[in-house]
């Protein structure tokens, strides 16, 4: 174990510096900070589709409602500081509970249900959620308006500053899903997307763990919905939509799921793909699409999961060699 | 009031009709959702205003010509989207992933070839509106019910009485028997898909006199029309057909004596009651229990 780490040291060290570095050469390199916080939402896409991977890729259960419990944490602490003038350390929490509690209270009832259903479950709850804050009683959401919030107070708007920060937060984040699925809770999760029936057989009390599982996402991403709110200054009810859900998904699903790095590339990815081709407007949408069907139909196990079979096929063979002398060892 | 809601909420429920029929087909047929059936509606609406408007053709031809070019495109996506991903073994996450990607094509090709503005669907009777039993309506409105009524009924013929009907329903059944007794089951599920396309299509144009034309008429009908086929009893034909009507009723009533700003919410409450209460619908159609 040691001998690995320390051969991996100069390794993780380019990694940590090359990270340190990456908001200084992009702002050298593009002379503008509008990529800087590009890269800022990328880190909050990533605690969500963290939340989303924790759900589906480790505990398969689908969501296509993401973005309501993101829109519900960013409405909670915007709002409350705008009412009530509380201080955003007591609001940026409340903001991530209240999307936990909701979370749970649907996942109860939602855990009985099939993938597919449970996918219509959390699109109709996207969509109430939408409407709700498009048509709110008495207006207190502001309607179609959206609402703005004030910036964190020592980060401003200074980019750099927010990276660092967010930067902190996701790694909090990774670690604290590493540490979680290689716990039981993690291993019960896995269970029960490999096989729910054989999951309750030995004893894993399977509803219980699925509404963990849904809390535990819920949470994460409420999370990021918290933060961006006071990073981006703004959030309207669109951001609830199906739409955006989907977009998480897909961020989950093109770097593969069950990895960080896999989210760290799928995020990243679709988000810089997003604004390279922001300029062609109207068709965004259109080549988005189209790109989406082809990489799915061509390479259904996301990029990352692509690169590794490819990785995979070249030091296979390598390898084969030994492989094959290795199997007759062990059959004789 | 009530004869106003009553006819509003009848066409509305004969449009959700036609959407769940064709999510319950598909879901018999192949086990899948498709996120794309409500991007058939507006497909189907673009192209009537298309055959109808800009070629100025007659309304029966533009409907026929409408339910064609849908139904081929159900086919095709079947051929060339579906039946590659089942053929890989990929996870259903995958091809709800397509079908979602196949929805964002639909609308936005759409929005590039006929632009973001809605479309006003020229009148389709000299007559503006039709007095039947008493309720005096738009005669589109009219219209589009009986069409759509009519075409479950010769849908449940279809299926019941024709011989490829039959190998439809076969190969639904249990697709390897079905194989066995001669059926072409690549066929009847490529016609199955072409079906469910090709009636969101004819509810589009049967839609746009009414609504008007605009990208996104499809994906709010088709995203409710989820609840009909769950009322319904999800993969079950005639569920679909009562649970599509009892929706677009509720909705008109619930909104118009009651809950009219929450208008929209009330499909999707009504879907969330019934999965969390009764997800096997009025049917009792074993298709979504889990655990």
């Amino acid at each position: 174990m040691n001998s690995i780490k320390n051969k991996n040291i100069p390794k993780y060290l380019i990694y940590t510096v090359l990270i340190l570095a990456l908001p200084f050469l992009i702002q050298m390199i593009s002379g503008t900070t509008y990529l800087v916080m590009i890269l800022c939402i990328s880190l909050l896409y990533m605690i969500a589709v963290t939340g989303l991977d924790l759900l589906f890729g480790y505990s398969g259960q689908i969501s296509m409602g993401h973005a309501a419990f993101f829109t519900i944490g960013a409405y909670t602490t915007g709002l409350l500081n705008h009412y009530f003038d509380m201080p955003l350390w007591l609001t940026i929490p409340i903001g991530c509970i209240l999307p936990t509690i909701i979370g749970t209270i649907l996942a109860i009832p939602a855990s009985k249900l099939k993938f597919h259903f449970l996918s219509l479950a959390t699109i109709a709850f996207g969509e109430i959620t939408y409407y709700f804050l498009y048509t709110s009683p008495g207006g207190f959401t502001f309607d179609f308006k959206g609402i703005g919030a004030k910036p964190i107070s020592f980060l401003g708007q200074n980019y750099i500053k927010w990276y660092f920060f967010l930067l902190v937060i996701t790694i909090i984040v990774f670690v604290f899903k590493t540490y979680l699925v290689n716990s039981k809770v993690g291993r019960n999760f896995i269970a029960i997307r490999e096989n729910t029936h054989a999951a309750d057989g030995m004893g894993i009390n399977v509803r219980k763990y699925k509404v963990i599982a849904f809390t535990v996402s819920a949470f994460l991403t409420g999370l990021a919905g918290s933060i961006y709110v006071h990073f981006i200054q703004y959030i309207s009810p669109e951001s609830a939509q199906q739409k955006q859900s989907v977009l998480f998904l897909t961020m989950l699903l093109f770097g593969g799921t069950t990895s960080i790095p896999g989210t760290i590339i799928g995020v990243l990815f679709i988000e810089f793909l997003l604004e390279l081709i922001r300029p062609l407007q109207e068709y965004q949408m259109l080549i988005y699409g189209i790109m989406l069907l082809v990489v799915v139909v061509a390479l259904p196990g996301g990029i990352y999961g692509g690169f590794k079979d490819l990785a995979a096929k070249i030091r296979g063979r390598k390898k084969a060699g030994t492989d094959k002398t290795d199997g007759k060892a062990n059959a004789g | 009031m009530f004869q106003v809601l009553l006819i509003n909420g009848l066409i509305l429920g004969g449009v959700y009709a036609l959407i769940a029929l064709g999510y319950s087909l598909i879901y018999k047929a192949s086990g899948l959702l498709n996120f794309a059936q409500g991007d058939f509606i507006t497909f189907g609406a673009f192209m009537g205003y298309f055959f109808y408007d800009t070629l100025k053709l007659p309304f029966v031809v533009a409907m026929l010509l409408t339910f064609l070019v849908a139904f081929v495109l159900g086919m095709f996506l079947e051929k060339f989207v579906i039946r590659i991903l089942l053929s890989k073994g990929v996870i259903a996450i995958y091809i709800v992933l397509a079908t979602i990607a196949v929805s964002f094509i639909i609308q936005n090709a759409m929005q590039m070839l006929f632009g973001t503005t809605t479309l006003r669907f020229p009148p389709v009777f000299s007559k503006g509106t039709w007095k039947i039993l008493g309720i005096n309506a738009q005669s589109e409105a009219w219209f589009c019910l009986f069409v759509s009524l009519l075409l479950m009924v010769v849908l449940h013929f279809f299926v019941t009485k024709t011989k490829f009907g039959t190998a439809m329903r076969g190969a639904a059944m249990d697709a390897k028997a079905a194989e066995s007794c001669g059926i072409n089951t690549s066929l009847t599920t490529g016609v199955t898909w072409g079906i469910s396309a090709a009636i969101a299509g004819l509810g589009g144009i049967l839609i746009g006199p009414m609504y008007g034309v605009f990208t996104t008429i499809g994906a709010n009908l088709g995203r409710k029309g989820f609840g009909g086929a769950v009322i319904g009893g999800y993969g079950n034909m005639y569920g679909a057909m009562i649970g599509g009507m009892l929706l677009g009723l509720v909705e008109t009533f619930v909104a118009g004596y009651w809950m009219g700003t929450y208008k929209n919410m009330i499909a999707y409450i009504v879907l969330l009651l019934f999965l969390f209460v009764k997800p096997t619908g009025i049917t009792n159609e074993k298709a979504i229990k889990d655990v």
